[in-house]
C-alpha cells in the first residue's frame, strides 16, 4: 500500500485556523503513508500536477486530500486520479474546512485535533477503497408515451419527429383527451378541435408512432433500457379494414347510452364512433351497451352492414414490446360535482358542470342548442377545488378562465343574458389573463366577491336560488337564476392512479403525480427513465401541459440519444458464498431491486445504492461498495483514536443527499458547534447497521448520531423508518448494558435546517458530557454483545 | 374599538395581537390546530351565507373572523351579534379552509364573557343556575307533568336535594364563575 495525503491551505481558509503542518507530519508517520505534503491551493493546477506527480514518482495507489467538502472537489481530484491513470474510488477526502476550519475557527487547536482526526479516517477508508467501475448501461430507442390526450400526443409527435420509436397507448377508442371536448381556448379562443385534430391526425400517420387505442397498459416490469410492456387491446367488433364508414350500422342500432363525449347531455348508439374527428375515425361496439354482447339477442347491425364488418367474435388481443424509457401522459378527471351536495348536480336540472357548458356552447354555435338556458346565468367557481372539505386544497388553475371565456362567449351570444361569476377571487396569472378577465367585465359579465353557500330549486319553475354573501357590500344575496354553472376542478385520473401504482411512482398529498425535484427536475420522477408531463402531475392549462410534454419528451430523448447511461458504481453487492437465500432483503428494499435465484442478485440498474439491505441481511452478505461494513468500522476506529481520557466524541452519520450537504453549508456559514462532532458521510443512513453504532460506542464514541434526509427529498424511500427501527434495537441494547439509551438519536433533516442541526449535535454533546463517562466495562460488555450476536 | 364607518384605521386602533389572544384560548378548549385555523380564512363568505342566524339577525360570521384576524378586538367581543349564533356548525362544515368557526366563535364567546361582555339574558340565566342549579329551574307546569307521567314531582337534582346545591353553590365560587357573571347574592 503506497498512499499520498495531501493538506490543502485553502489560501488560508484552512491553513489561518488548523496547523497544516502538524498534520501533514501526523498523516506522514501513518502505516502506508508515502509521501505527505500541504500546499496553499491543492485544487489549483499545480495542486493536482502535484499529486499526479507524486503517484508516478512514488507508484502511489492510495489518494486522500485533506481540503474542502467533496461536495465541491471530488470530481476534480478523481479526474486528476484517473488523468494519472489510477481508479477514482482508490481516493478520499477529509473535510477540513466545512467540518472543521470554518466552524471551529475560533478554537485553532482543536480544530487542528479534528484535521488529523478526520484525515487519519480517510487513510483509514481509503486503505479498504477498491477500484470501482461506472457501467455503462445501455439505452436503446423505444419509448411508451401513456396517454393519448394533448400532453401524450405532444410528446410523442416530438419523440416520433426525433427518429424514436414511439407506442402511444390510449385507454379511449380516440387520442384527444379532454381538450377534444372542449368549445374554445383562453384567452385567445381558438377553436379547440381545430386546431388539436390536425394533431391527433399527425400522430396516426407519423411512422415512427405506433398508436393503440382502446387499449390498456396490464403491466409493466424492468427499469430504465429495459421496461416490459404488456398491454390490452379491447376488441372493437369491426372489422377495420372493411368497414366503409358508412354508417348505416349507427341509424339502425336500437339502443341508446348517453354520449361520453357529450358529457350525457345527449345520446349515442351502442355501434359508433366517439366524435367526428376521432382518430382513428372508425367504428365500434360499446360492450356493455350491445344487445347482442349483453343478452345475445338484437345482431341488427350484422345484418345491415353492407361490408360484413361486424365480427362479433373479436377477443382482447395481448401485445407485449419493451420501451427504454415511459412518458407518463395520463391527465385529469373533472371533478365529480355530485359530491358537493350543496350545489344540487344530478338533483337540480338547471345545475350543470363547466364541462357539459363547453359542449353546450359548440352545440349553439352550430346553430342547434340543446337547450334553453334561460335568461339568467351563474357561474358557480371553486367547486371541487381550494375546498378542504372534500379533501382537494389545490387551485385547479384553468377554471377561473374558462368560466371568463364561457361566460363572456355566452354573454356575447346573447346580450340580454345576466351573467354572474361566484368567486372567492380570481387568478389570472398566466399571459393575457388578466386582459381577458378584463375582458368578461367589458363584455358585461358580472363579478361578485362570495363563495355560494347553497343553490336550491323552486320544484315547480326549476329556477335556482342561490344564497350568497356579497363580501364587500357585507349584504347576503338570494337571487334566482335559470342556469348555474359548477366549474369543476380536476382530480388525477383513474389512469393516473392506476399507472402510478404499477411503476411505482410517488404522488404528493393532492394525489397528483410528484416530481423528481420541484425546481430543478420537474419532469423527471424517482424512477430512472419514466418522465411526467402535462395534469397527471398537476392540474394545468394546455400551453403549460404542451409545454412539459415537450420537456418530458426532450428529457427522455436526453438519455436515449446518448445511447447509454453510467451506473454510479456504489451499489449494493451480494458476497455470494456467505448468502443462504433466506430471501429477507427481497422483501425489504425499498426499490425492489433484489432477487434470489440461488443466492440473492442485486440489479444494478435498479439499486438505488441506500445500503439499507445491509442491515437487514442476517449473513452479512450484503455490502454496499464503497461504504462497506469493514469499511465504515476502519473510519470509526480512526476517528476514535486520538481520544483522550476524560475527552467525549459525537460520531455522526450523514446521508449524503441532505445532511452532509447542511452540515457544510453550517460550515460555509462559520456556525460553531461542539467540537468533538466527527461527522461520517454515508449515502444514506439507513446503511447505519446496530452493529455498527454499538461497535462505535464500544470503541469509545460517547454518542452517535443518524441524519437523514427529509422522505420527500430523499432517493431512498423508506430510509426514515428503517433508521428509527435501528435506532431503537440500538436504544434498547444500550439501555440493557445500563448505558443511556438517549446516546443514540437520529434525526430528519433538510438541506436548509442549519440552526436545527446545530442545536442537535450541541444538545447531544452537551447530554453526553453531563452524563457520566461510559465505564470501560460497560464498553466491553458491548464488545461482548457484538461477538455472541454476530451481525444484529 | 368598533369599526365606525368612514374612519381610517392605523395600527394605533388595531390590537394586532388579538389573534394570538385567541388562538392561545381557543388551544385550551379545542385543540392548538382547531383554534389555528381562524388564521386561514379568505373571506370568502360561505360561513355568512350558510348561516340561519344570519338570515334573521344582522349576525356576519365572516365579519367576526375578520375582526379577529385583523385584530378589532372590541368589535369582536362587544358585539351583541357574537351571541346570535345557535351553534348549528353548518358553517364549520361548509368552511373551504376548514377554519373551525364554530369553535371560533364560542371562544370569542368565553373571551367576552372574561372581559366583562355579557348581556343581561344570559346573566339572568347564569342567575337562576346560581341559584337553583338549574339554568332552567323546574316550575309548576312541568311538576304536574311530571306527575302525569308516573315521575316523582320534584326530580332527583339539586331541586330535591338541598345539600347538593350547596355543594354545588360551593363549585360555582370556588372556580369563579359568579363573579365572571357578575352574580350579587340577594338578587333577582
Amino acid at each position: 500500500m503506497r498512499i499520498g495525503v495531501y493538506v490543502c491551505h485553502c489560501g488560508g481558509n484552512i491553513s489561518e485556523v488548523v496547523d497544516v503542518e502538524e498534520v501533514r507530519s501526523f498523516a506522514g508517520k501513518q502505516p502506508g503513508v508515502v509521501v505527505a505534503r500541504n500546499y496553499e491551493h491543492m485544487c489549483s493546477e499545480l495542486g493536482q500536477k502535484l499529486v499526479v506527480d507524486d503517484i508516478k514518482e512514488y507508484k502511489l495507489d492510495r489518494v486522500v486530500i485533506g481540503s474542502c467538502s467533496p461536495q465541491f472537489h471530488e470530481p476534480t481530484f478523481q479526474k486528476t486520479l484517473s488523468g494519472a491513470g489510477l481508479n477514482p474510488y482508490l481516493l478520499e477526502m477529509a473535510n477540513i474546512r466545512e467540518h472543521c476550519s470554518w466552524p471551529h475557527f475560533d478554537k485553532p487547536e482543536a480544530a487542528t485535533a479534528k484535521a488529523k482526526d478526520l484525515v487519519n479516517m480517510a487513510i483509514a477508508k481509503v486503505r479498504l477503497n477498491d477500484p470501482l467501475e461506472r457501467e455503462a448501461m445501455p439505452v436503446g430507442n423505444r419509448v411508451l408515451v401513456i396517454g393519448g390526450g394533448v400532453a401524450g400526443i405532444q410528446s410523442a409527435l416530438d419523440l416520433g419527429d426525433a427518429g424514436f420509436k414511439v407506442h402511444l397507448v390510449e385507454e379511449a377508442p380516440t387520442v384527444g383527451g379532454r381538450m377534444a371536448q372542449l368549445s374554445r381556448t383562453f384567452p385567445t379562443e381558438d377553436c379547440a378541435a381545430c386546431i388539436l385534430a390536425p394533431k391527433m391526425a399527425d400522430v396516426a400517420a407519423n411512422p415512427n408512432i405506433t398508436l393503440l387505442t382502446y387499449t390498456e397498459i396490464e403491466n409493466i416490469e424492468g427499469y430504465l433500457g429495459n421496461f416490459k410492456v404488456t398491454v390490452k387491446k379491447k376488441p372493437r367488433y369491426i372489422n377495420l379494414d372493411k368497414c366503409t364508414n358508412c354508417g348505416i350500422c349507427t341509424t339502425k342500432c336500437p339502443v341508446k347510452v348517453p354520449d361520453e363525449y357529450n358529457v350525457g347531455l345527449t345520446t349515442r348508439k351502442a355501434i359508433y364512433v366517439p366524435h367526428d374527428f376521432a382518430v382513428p375515425l372508425k367504428y365500434l361496439i360499446d360492450e356493455k351497451a350491445c344487445l347482442y354482447l349483453t343478452k345475445g339477442v338484437c345482431r341488427i347491425c350484422e345484418k345491415v352492414c353492407p361490408g360484413k364488418a361486424i365480427e362479433f367474435n373479436q377477443k382482447p388481443e395481448e401485445i407485449k414490446f419493451r420501451a427504454d424509457t415511459i412518458v407518463v401522459a395520463t391527465g385529469y378527471d373533472p371533478f365529480d360535482a355530485e359530491k358537493k351536495e350543496e350545489y344540487g348536480y344530478g338533483r337540480y336540472e338547471n345545475v350543470v358542470t363547466a364541462l357539459q357548458m363547453e359542449r353546450m356552447v359548440v352545440f349553439m354555435a352550430g346553430g342547434r342548442p340543446l337547450r334553453d338556458l334561460g335568461k339568467r346565468i351563474a357561474f358557480i367557481q371553486c367547486v371541487g377545488s381550494r375546498d378542504a372539505q372534500i379533501g382537494n386544497e389545490y387551485c385547479s388553475r384553468v377554471c377561473c378562465m374558462y368560466a371568463a371565456k364561457l361566460s363572456q362567449m355566452l354573454k356575447r351570444g346573447n346580450p340580454e343574458r345576466d351573467i354572474y361569476v361566484f368567486c372567492t377571487d380570481i387568478r389570472a396569472y398566466g399571459k393575457g389573463f388578466e386582459e381577458y378577465y378584463k375582458r368578461a367585465q367589458a363584455t358585461g359579465v358580472k363579478y361578485v366577491r362570495g363563495r355560494v353557500a347553497e343553490v336550491s330549486e323552486d320544484p315547480k319553475t326549476k329556477k335556482l336560488t342561490l344564497r350568497v354573501e356579497d363580501i364587500f357590500s357585507r349584504q347576503l344575496l338570494e337571487l334566482e337564476f335559470d342556469t348555474v354553472v359548477l366549474s369543476i376542478g380536476m382530480v388525477p385520473s383513474n389512469g393516473t392512479s392506476k399507472i402510478a401504482d404499477m411503476l411505482k411512482l410517488a404522488r404528493s398529498p393532492d394525489g397528483f403525480l410528484l416530481e423528481a425535484h420541484p425546481k430543478f427536475k420537474p419532469l423527471d420522477t424517482l424512477i430512472g427513465g419514466v418522465f411526467i408531463c402535462g395534469c397527471a402531475q398537476g392540474p394545468k392549462d394546455i400551453p403549460d401541459t404542451v409545454a412539459q410534454a415537450s420537456g418530458a419528451a426532450s428529457r427522455a430523448t436526453v438519455l436515449m440519444n446518448k445511447g447509454e447511461v453510467d451506473l454510479d458504481p456504489v451499489k449494493a453487492f451480494v458476497i455470494e458464498d456467505l448468502c443462504d437465500s433466506c430471501g429477507l432483503c427481497v422483501e425489504h428494499c425499498p426499490v425492489h431491486a433484489i432477487k434470489v435465484s440461488s443466492v440473492a442478485n442485486v440489479n444494478k440498474a435498479l439499486c438505488a445504492g441506500c445500503g439499507s439491505c445491509t442491515t437487514y441481511c442476517p449473513k452479512g452478505a450484503l455490502v454496499l461498495r464503497h461504504y462497506t461494513g469493514d469499511q465504515l468500522l476502519a473510519e470509526v476506529k480512526a476517528v476514535l483514536a486520538s481520544k483522550n481520557e476524560g475527552e467525549t466524541r459525537i460520531l455522526v452519520f450523514a446521508d449524503y443527499t441532505c445532511t452532509y450537504k447542511l452540515s457544510d453549508s453550517v460550515g460555509t456559514s462559520r456556525m460553531p458547534y461542539a467540537d468533538d462532532v466527527r461527522i461520517i458521510r454515508v449515502p444514506s443512513g439507513s446503511a447505519i447497521t446496530p452493529k455498527l453504532m454499538l461497535s462505535a460506542f464500544a470503541l469509545g464514541a460517547d454518542g452517535v448520531f443518524i441524519g437523514e434526509c427529509e422522505q420527500k427529498f430523499s432517493p431512498y424511500p423508506n430510509a426514515v423508518e428503517q433508521i428509527e427501527k435501528n435506532v431503537s434495537t440500538v436504544r434498547g441494547i444500550l439501555e440493557k448494558n445500563g448505558i443511556e439509551p438517549e446516546r443514540a438519536r437520529s434525526t430528519v433533516f433538510a438541506t436548509v435546517m442549519l440552526g436545527g442541526f446545530v442545536n442537535q449535535l450541541n444538545a447531544l454533546s452537551k447530554f453526553v458530557k453531563e452524563a457520566s463517562s461510559i465505564p470501560p466495562e460497560k464498553r466491553g460488555a458491548l464488545d461482548e454483545v457484538l461477538q455472541q450476536e454476530g451481525s444484529t | 374599538m368598533s369599526l365606525t364607518k368612514n374612519q381610517v384605521i392605523r395600527f394605533s386602533d388595531l390590537n394586532v395581537k388579538f389573534v394570538n389572544e385567541v388562538v392561545e384560548y381557543g388551544a385550551k378548549i379545542f385543540g392548538k390546530d382547531a383554534a389555528n385555523t381562524v388564521r386561514y380564512c379568505v373571506q370568502c363568505g360561505t360561513c355568512t351565507a350558510s348561516c340561519p342566524a344570519g338570515r334573521r339577525t344582522s349576525f356576519r360570521t365572516r365579519q367576526i373572523i375578520r375582526d379577529t384576524q385583523l385584530g378589532f378586538k372590541e368589535g369582536a367581543l362587544t358585539n351583541d351579534d357574537l351571541w346570535a349564533c345557535t351553534t348549528c356548525y353548518t358553517c364549520q362544515e361548509r368552511c373551504p379552509r376548514g377554519v373551525k368557526t364554530t369553535d371560533i366563535i364560542r371562544t370569542l364567546r368565553n373571551l367576552a364573557v372574561r372581559e366583562g361582555h355579557i348581556i343581561p339574558e344570559h346573566k339572568k340565566v347564569a342567575g337562576y343556575l346560581i341559584r337553583t342549579g338549574h339554568a332552567v329551574p323546574i316550575d309548576e307546569k312541568t311538576k304536574k307533568l311530571r306527575v302525569k307521567l308516573g315521575l316523582s314531582k320534584i326530580p332527583p337534582t339539586t331541586h330535591k336535594f338541598a345539600e347538593s346545591l350547596g355543594d354545588f353553590q360551593k363549585l360555582v365560587k370556588k372556580l369563579g364563575f359568579d363573579q365572571l357573571v357578575g352574580f350579587k347574592e340577594g338578587t333577582r
